[in-house]
Formats: structure tokens, sequence, C-alpha cells
């Protein structure tokens, strides 16, 4: 057990806003994320049983995602104006090809659905092992292995212009379902 | 497309593994503030230890923050003094648009103007009042949309402005600004060279709010 040294988050700050970029999709939106998760992370004193760090951001994270996106949900829908464009910062990285595909990138990895999206930014975009993201997202190790399988299958194929995109899979039954959604009945084999 | 899109997928985990994106500035300031914020709180003497004079203190800071101002000429401002002249009755008629400024009003308090929000979001302005908050004059210009909403703009005058607590912080173009709930209506204050500014409105999401502020920010101030 050791309490969280806020001092020591400040060297995850950009990881995060990566991991928060590719899930929301949108450099505003990944900002207020990260400030959002900070501010709770620092709300109080934070007690880890030995666990990495960015373990522990990427829960919060995920857990603040999944709140300001249901507050989202209740307020009234506004129209984008021109006014709302925020003009891409000129200097995110030295080579404006790589900063075009970084924003095609994490574009594409927002459209995922929402559990191959997490477990795709736990792992590749965060760095956690499998065992530290099926703890933060709180699935079993092999949901993730599974997860992160069908979502870089579908990044590959979106970002790839020779390959087909691949129909959408449709669940056929309930066996389908339950791996879906990383539940399954105990005993069964993931 | 990508000029150099990933064919297999180890290349694509080695192009998400690889990507060096920063964080914008603003943000990295923001979690060094939010740190410098914790530590503070971490260093000042436990509570307990404090006993009647935190709850001396607690009241002191909570009058404040109702209105009971004592007249110390303390810098903290009564939000609901500031933000309730945003939520009363016009008095005055309102400014017409700018001449000079398609993006501001004929009204500025210190050389900061209002900002012209008809053609942009459909906000015309509807009226005007002056106030004096603490000692402060404080001009807030009026406007409603075609629902029937109304929204309070006000501009106190004079630096340094008051400060303001509370709330959370969104940041927009590098300008922070504070969301709060006031008598049951959204506000957001923010600086506009020095001054502080107030929004609010019932019925209008702080979302709003905070697009129209922003917006007011980057065009009519840098026009």
């Amino acid at each position: 057990m050791r309490t969280l040294d806020p001092q020591s988050l400040t060297q995850h700050v950009d990881r995060l806003y990566r991991a928060a970029w590719a899930l929301c999709g949108g450099r505003e939106d990944a900002e207020d994320l990260v400030q959002e998760t900070f501010a709770r992370v620092l709300a109080r004193p934070r007690v880890l049983s030995g666990e990495h760090e960015l373990y522990y951001l990427m829960r919060v994270l995920r857990n603040t995602f999944f709140t300001s996106r249901r507050t989202a949900s209740r307020r009234p829908v506004t129209v984008a104006t021109l006014d709302d464009i925020v003009v891409a910062d000129p200097r995110p990285m030295g080579q404006p090809e790589q900063a075009l595909e970084m924003e095609e990138l994490y574009a594409t990895i927002a459209t995922l659905p929402e559990d191959f999206r997490l477990a795709l930014v736990a792992v590749d975009v965060l760095g956690l092992s499998y065992k530290e993201a099926s703890r933060a997202l709180r699935v079993r190790e092999a949901t993730i292995t599974t997860r992160l399988f069908r979502a870089r299958k579908l990044i590959a194929r979106a970002l790839t212009p020779e390959l087909a995109p691949e129909p959408p899979r449709i669940a056929t039954g309930r066996r389908e379902e339950t791996r879906a959604s990383g539940v399954l009945p105990s005993g069964e084999p993931s | 497309m990508t000029n150099l899109p990933p064919h297999t997928e180890s290349e694509l985990v080695e192009l998400v593994r690889s990507s060096d994106v920063r964080a914008p500035d603003s943000l990295h300031r923001h979690v060094d503030a939010l740190i410098a914020s914790r530590r503070r709180r971490r260093l000042a003497p436990p509570p307990r230890l404090l006993g009647a004079t935190a709850v001396v203190a607690a009241v002191v800071a909570l009058a404040l923050a109702v209105g009971h101002n004592g007249g110390s000429g303390a810098p903290a401002m009564s939000m609901r003094e500031a933000a309730a002249s945003t939520l009363r009755a016009a008095t005055l008629p309102a400014p017409p648009e700018s001449r000079t400024y398609h993006a501001q009003l004929a009204a500025a308090v210190d050389g900061v103007p209002f900002p012209y929000w008809e053609d942009r979001f459909g906000w015309r302005s509807t009226g005007m009042r002056s106030d004096q908050v603490e000692g402060r004059a404080v001009t807030t210009v009026f406007y409603s949309d075609s629902s029937g909403r109304r929204i309070g703009y006000a501009i106190l005058a004079g630096t340094p402005a008051p400060r303001i607590g509370g709330g959370t912080i969104a940041w927009r173009g590098g300008v922070p600004y504070r969301l709060l709930t006031v008598h049951g209506a959204a506000v957001v204050t923010w600086l506009r060279d020095g001054r502080l500014c107030v929004i609010s409105g019932r019925g209008v999401p702080s979302a709003m709010l905070l697009r129209l502020a922003s917006w007011s920010e980057h065009d009519a101030t840098a026009s």
C-alpha cells in the first residue's frame, strides 16, 4: 500500500491525453476529459495497493468518460457552427503527414465499439499489460485479448484502403452477446 | 486516407504505440496548477488542530461566498451579487451593434466591449442595466433568443478583478472559464483584459453559456 504522489502524475499527462483523444475522438473533448480525470484523482489523497499509477489513472479516466457521456446525453443537442470548429494546433508534431495520420488514427479508434475501444486504449495507447487492463476495465484477461484482437483488425481494415470493409458483425445468439459484453457464464472458457 | 496506412496489425500496433502526440500546453499548465493546489492543501495544518478557528474561518468564507461582505476590502467577490445583476430586469435600452466592429455592440466597460451575437447565434441584445457591487460598477447587457430564453452578460469595472472561487474550470483557447450554479442558474465567469465577466441565464445550459463566452473572448475582443 502506498499513497499516490501527485507530483508523479505530471509524467502521465501526454499519455492520458492520447488515451482520452482515442476515447472521445476529438482534442477538445479529450482535454476536458483529462482535466476532469486529474481533478477527480487530486480531490483527495489516494492509496494505491502496489499498482502502477497509469493503471489507476485508466480506471478513473474510464469512469469519468462514462460519467461525462451520461451527463452530455441529458443535455439538449446543439448543432456546431463554424465558430465552434477549433483550428488544429499547428505544432502538434513535427511533420504534417504524421499529424494527419494521427488525427485519422484517433478518429478511427473513436468509432470502434466501446468495449473494443477501451481495450485498445488501455493496452496499445496507454501501454498497460493485459492483466492491468483487465483489472482497470473490470473484465477477464482473456476478454481483453479477444477485444484487442478484434479492435486491431477493425482499425487495420478501416485504415487500409485496399482491404474491403468487413460487414458489421451481428450477434446471432446468446453466446455471441455474452462474449461481446465480456460477461461469461462461470466456468465457460473465453 | 493516410499517406502510410498500416498494412498489418503489427504495423498498426507499432503506429499506435509510437505516437508522440503531446498534450496542449494549456492542459499541462492546468494539471500543474491542480497539483500545486493539492500540495498547498497537504501543507496546511490538519483541521483537527485548528478546532474552533477552522470553524470560524469556514463561516467567514461562507459569508463571503453568500454575499455578506464585511467591507474589509478583501478581493473575494460575492458570486451571488455578481451573478444577481445578470438575472435582474433591464433598466436601459439595448445597445445597438457597433458600427465599427461587426462582432461587438456599441457598449463597453473599461474598453472591453460586449459581443454582438444576433447573426451568429440568434441572441439579440434586448436591454441593459448598471449596478454597484461591493463598490464596483457592473454593467449588464441582456440578450434573448427566439424561444424567449434570456441571458445576462455582466462586466465588472476595474482591476485587479475580484477573486471568484468554487465551481469547475473548463479551458477554451488557453482561457480558464469557471462554471458555477447560482440561484439555480448556470453561471460562467472568466476574465477579459483583466475584467471579470459573468454570464448567466435561467434554463440556458452551461455548455451554451460556455460557447458564447468563449466565442466572445476569441472574436469580439480580437476584432
